[in-house]
């Protein structure tokens, strides 16, 4: 069942003259996570803020729960929405215990009713013995996860989260964002969050919708949207991708490692990209090699290489931490990837300024391996 | 239809509340009719009157004035920045205790200590040469405090902790890493002082300056005790003793633009007085070594402290006593005619209590605007809120005599019409502390409350309200203070035999009777002490 559906919202904000949020339409379904994420300024925060009712869309429709929130005509105020929303700076009110903070949505309940709903919602994110505390005296983490169990407390329709997790520590953000997950699932709440973190959009999201100048990218599970991204932009943004020049031929396509097998249908002699990971590449000392390491970044569990191709080109190589070659090594790079990579139209899909790029398609190689150079 | 079922529910979304604004717009107006009517009344008065004010009146009291302005301007940024930056950046021994002392002669209304030290120094009579003339047998002659001198004097020694405690925050705000920086790119602590410190000080300072300034355009007492003759006393001068009001009013409109000018120069500063920023790494800023100029930095900063704070209180304080151990004048002041000290004290404290109260309750909807809608339109009326600064208290006596005379005839002679006077001239007082307390608030508590299930109002009073009471307490006081010290407008508007504190010592004073006029100076001064430490304790230097 549908429980968020978003149709072609557009906002424009008054002295900017580009849309903040151009013609955006996705569905979130019932207990379903969804990521929104992008670089900043690319308009996920503001579609919350439109969800939550804090702004008002220029066009466009929300429903929540089946019900027309917000349209041309109608734009029901955020009190009304039955919206949860856990805010980046969390917004304790600071005059508030933690009980009151998390009470303070439950209206029209007994007494004792109230109560036991907060106990059980202090229960669940772990803060039992906290509710006489106040925000001032909690640690970032506990401050996280009283924002969430007041949003959750009085159930609403669905849960808005805006960046969560950036205001903590690096070394709690994992900790924390499990732990938010976890209760999420259990509880079976249907959630949109906003991170400008890869990462963190992977881990949490049942799917992702990723998006660039207020456009609407690529919407998809975690793994649709890492190994099949549906533009150049997503394939860089999700997981840092090298461009590989290529060029197709009668059999396949045509690049400096290699020739590729290709699906899909694009005219002979037509220039294309390839988006490597570095995760997609590897490669052996030889001395009559295509390449030469230019650096190696020690990341701790892994070793990332720079490669200089012969014909110029730069693509990065993962390997394990025990393999350490210096800079200068001749080496001979191909492609190991087990799974299809994304091809792009050369130069067409670099154009992520224009909305165009929404819709580019996207194009499949393998199998693999491919035949050696 | 759907859309029909929810037309009542669209249009109460907080884009922008109309209803807010009117109410807004409402007050806005209340806060400037006073002012624009005044210049109005100047501008449609006999052109025989403004002939006769410009052939030669207007030209003298304009010099007199701008020469009081810039004297006591320039006084109080040297004196209030070097006491900040001796108490805030050097090992000055004592100076935890003496960055208290510096602040405290605000609680001193500038026409006390005119009077203690006119009283001290008066050139005939004075009590400092008639001691000496005992002591050393022949008569000396002192300094006098009378004319632009003295009022310089006195001005800057009770106006310098204004410029003092803003400069001592933004010593204390401004970190170490930037005057680091300048030390790394090769200047001297000297160096570093003029070309980095004081520059990025600058606007603040100008700021505070620029108040100094109004106040100055403002003040009659000390001027009017000290016999220099400025636009606020000529204006005085008109009303209660000439009854000329159409000479007044050309006075006030020339007064008023002088104000509306340096106001425009203050309010344009104001926005871009972010010149510091307490960021998560700020280090305080390492302490300059006096080395052999130790003592003379103390005794300069005593020299400050006792002119402006030990001798005061200590003469209040001593003519007080006196004042009580003596029959008749113990006497005088608790039974002069039918009223006495008492009712001057309850009517001091009732008027300003309630202009405190009305005054920040009526700038809440046009700070809440302001902060919440920034804009274009919520801009002129947070703006059009604070024009009370340039509104000498002659000037709003003036102006709701003639307003009140003409449309709201049963105020007149009623103590109400000193409270509205109070309210009119302070708003931008309050203005200024709502607005700065509602910009602590982030907006997205406001936001939880919303989807939280709370409309405006609700949101404003459950959330926002508890959160910004300490600010509007802190505004209240500070209106309070000034509602209590106030002299000119009281004197002009209050009805026969409804006397206050400040009108009292006033009168008392200056028909020579100090002792008698002391005690009620001391109520005065201690009663705005209490609110003032309430005030100090909230900035940043006494943290």
């Amino acid at each position: 069942m549908t429980t968020l559906q978003v149709d072609q919202l557009t906002k424009r904000f008054a002295g900017v003259e580009r849309p903040v949020v151009h013609d955006i339409s996705f569905e979130v379904a019932e207990g379903e996570i969804l990521a929104l994420v992008g670089p900043s300024g690319c308009g996920k925060t503001t579609t919350l803020r439109l969800i939550a009712g804090l702004e008002r869309p220029d066009s466009g429709v929300i429903r929540l729960g089946g019900r027309v929130v917000a349209s041309d005509t109608i734009q029901v105020p955020p009190e009304r929405r039955d919206v949860g929303m856990v805010f980046q700076d969390h917004a304790l009110f600071p005059h508030l215990s933690v009980f009151d903070n998390v009470a303070f949505g439950l209206r029209g309940l007994s007494r004792s009713a109230r109560r036991a709903r907060v106990a059980e919602l202090l229960e669940l994110v772990g803060l039992r013995g906290l509710a006489a505390r106040y925000p001032h005296a909690l640690s970032g983490g506990e401050r996280q996860r009283v924002a969430l169990a007041r949003a959750l407390a009085p159930q609403p329709v669905v849960v808005l989260m805006d960046e969560p997790f950036s205001s903590l520590d690096a070394d709690m953000r994992l900790e924390v964002r499990e732990q938010v997950r976890g209760i999420l699932k259990t509880l079976h709440t249907t959630a949109v969050f906003v991170t400008h973190d890869q990462d963190e959009a992977l881990f949490m999201g049942d799917r992702l919708a990723v998006f660039q100048h207020g456009c609407l990218e690529q919407i998809g599970t975690p793994e649709d949207v890492f190994h099949a991204s549906g533009t150049r932009f997503v394939a860089e943004f999700m997981g840092d991708s090298d461009f590989l020049a290529g060029e197709t031929a009668a059999d396949g396509i045509r690049t400096a490692l290699g020739t590729l097998t290709r699906v899909g249908a694009l005219p002979v002699g037509t220039a294309v990209e390839v988006a490597l990971r570095g995760d997609d590449v590897d490669f052996v000392p030889a001395e009559n090699g295509n390449a030469v390491v230019r650096e190696r970044f020690f990341r701790g569990a892994f070793n990332v290489y720079r490669l200089a191709l012969d014909s110029g080109q730069v693509v990065h190589a993962l390997k394990s931490h025990t393999e350490a070659l210096p800079a200068g090594t001749r080496v001979r790079a191909y492609i190991s990837a087990q799974h299809p990579l994304a091809v792009f139209p050369d130069g067409q899909a670099a154009r992520l300024g224009r909305c165009v790029v929404c819709n580019t398609e996207f194009h499949h190689a393998g199998p693999f391996p491919m035949s050696k150079m | 239809m759907q859309a029909a079922q929810f037309s009542r529910v669209s249009r109460r979304v907080r884009d922008f509340s109309p209803r807010l604004a009117t109410v807004a717009g409402l007050i806005a107006l209340l806060a400037s009719v006073p002012l624009l009517y005044v210049m109005l009344r100047a501008a449609t008065a006999d052109p025989a009157d403004w002939a006769r004010l410009l052939q030669g009146r207007i030209w003298y009291l304009l010099g007199n004035t701008l020469l009081l302005v810039v004297s006591v301007t320039g006084g109080t940024l040297l004196v209030g920045v070097s006491m900040a930056w001796l108490t805030e950046r050097t090992d000055l021994p004592g100076r935890k205790m003496l960055r208290w002392l510096l602040a405290l002669p605000l609680a001193i209304p500038a026409y006390i200590g005119a009077v203690i030290h006119l009283v001290l120094l008066r050139p005939r009579g004075g009590l400092l040469p008639l001691w000496l003339a005992e002591r050393l047998g022949h008569p000396v002659t002192l300094p006098s405090p009378l004319g632009w001198a003295g009022a310089t004097f006195i001005l800057t020694i009770f106006m310098f902790p204004y410029v003092y405690l803003l400069s001592g925050a933004a010593f204390r705000t401004m970190g170490a890493s930037m005057e680091e920086a300048a030390r790394t790119l090769g200047r001297t602590p000297w160096q570093t002082l003029w070309h980095v410190t004081l520059p990025v000080l600058r606007p603040g300072l100008t700021a505070g300056a620029l108040l100094v300034a109004l106040d100055v355009l403002a003040e009659y007492g000390t001027v009017a005790l000290l016999r220099y003759e400025t636009f606020s006393t000529a204006i005085f001068i008109q009303l209660s003793g000439r009854y000329d009001r159409s000479a007044a009013a050309i006075l006030s409109g020339v007064l008023i633009m002088l104000a509306i000018i340096v106001l425009w120069g203050e309010l344009h500063i104001q926005g871009q007085a972010r010149f510091t920023q307490t960021e998560s790494n700020w280090r305080p800023a390492a302490t300059v070594r006096l080395g052999r100029w130790r003592v003379p930095a103390l005794l300069l900063v005593l020299g400050v402290v006792i002119a402006s704070l030990l001798i005061p209180a200590t003469m209040l304080v001593a003519w007080s006593i006196q004042a009580l151990l003596n029959a008749d004048t113990a006497a005088a002041l608790f039974r002069s005619g039918t009223v006495g000290f008492g009712n001057f004290a309850w009517n001091s404290l009732w008027t300003a209590l309630l202009a405190a109260g009305v005054t920040i309750a009526l700038s809440l909807p046009v700070s809440q605007l302001a902060t919440r809608h920034p804009g274009a339109f919520t801009r002129v009326l947070s703006r059009l809120c604070q024009v009370g600064y340039a509104v000498p208290g002659v000037v709003v006596a003036l102006s709701l005599l003639l307003l009140v005379n003409r449309w709201l005839p049963f105020l007149y002679s009623t103590p109400f019409i000193v409270v509205i006077a109070y309210v009119v001239r302070y708003m931008p007082q309050a203005v200024r502390a709502s607005e700065a307390a509602l910009k602590q608030i982030s907006p997205t508590l406001e936001e939880a409350a919303h989807t939280l299930g709370r409309g405006s109002l609700l949101a404003f009073v459950q959330v926002t309200l508890p959160l910004v009471t300490p600010g509007l307490l802190a505004g209240a006081a500070l209106v309070f203070l000034s509602a209590l010290k106030e002299l000119p407008a009281t004197l002009l508007l209050r009805p026969a035999g409804f006397d206050t504190l400040a009108v009292r010592v006033w009168v008392w004073a200056n028909d020579g009777l100090y002792l008698q006029a002391a005690p009620a100076a001391l109520a005065l001064v201690l009663a705005s002490a209490l609110p003032m430490s309430l005030l100090l304790r909230r900035e940043r230097i006494f943290k």
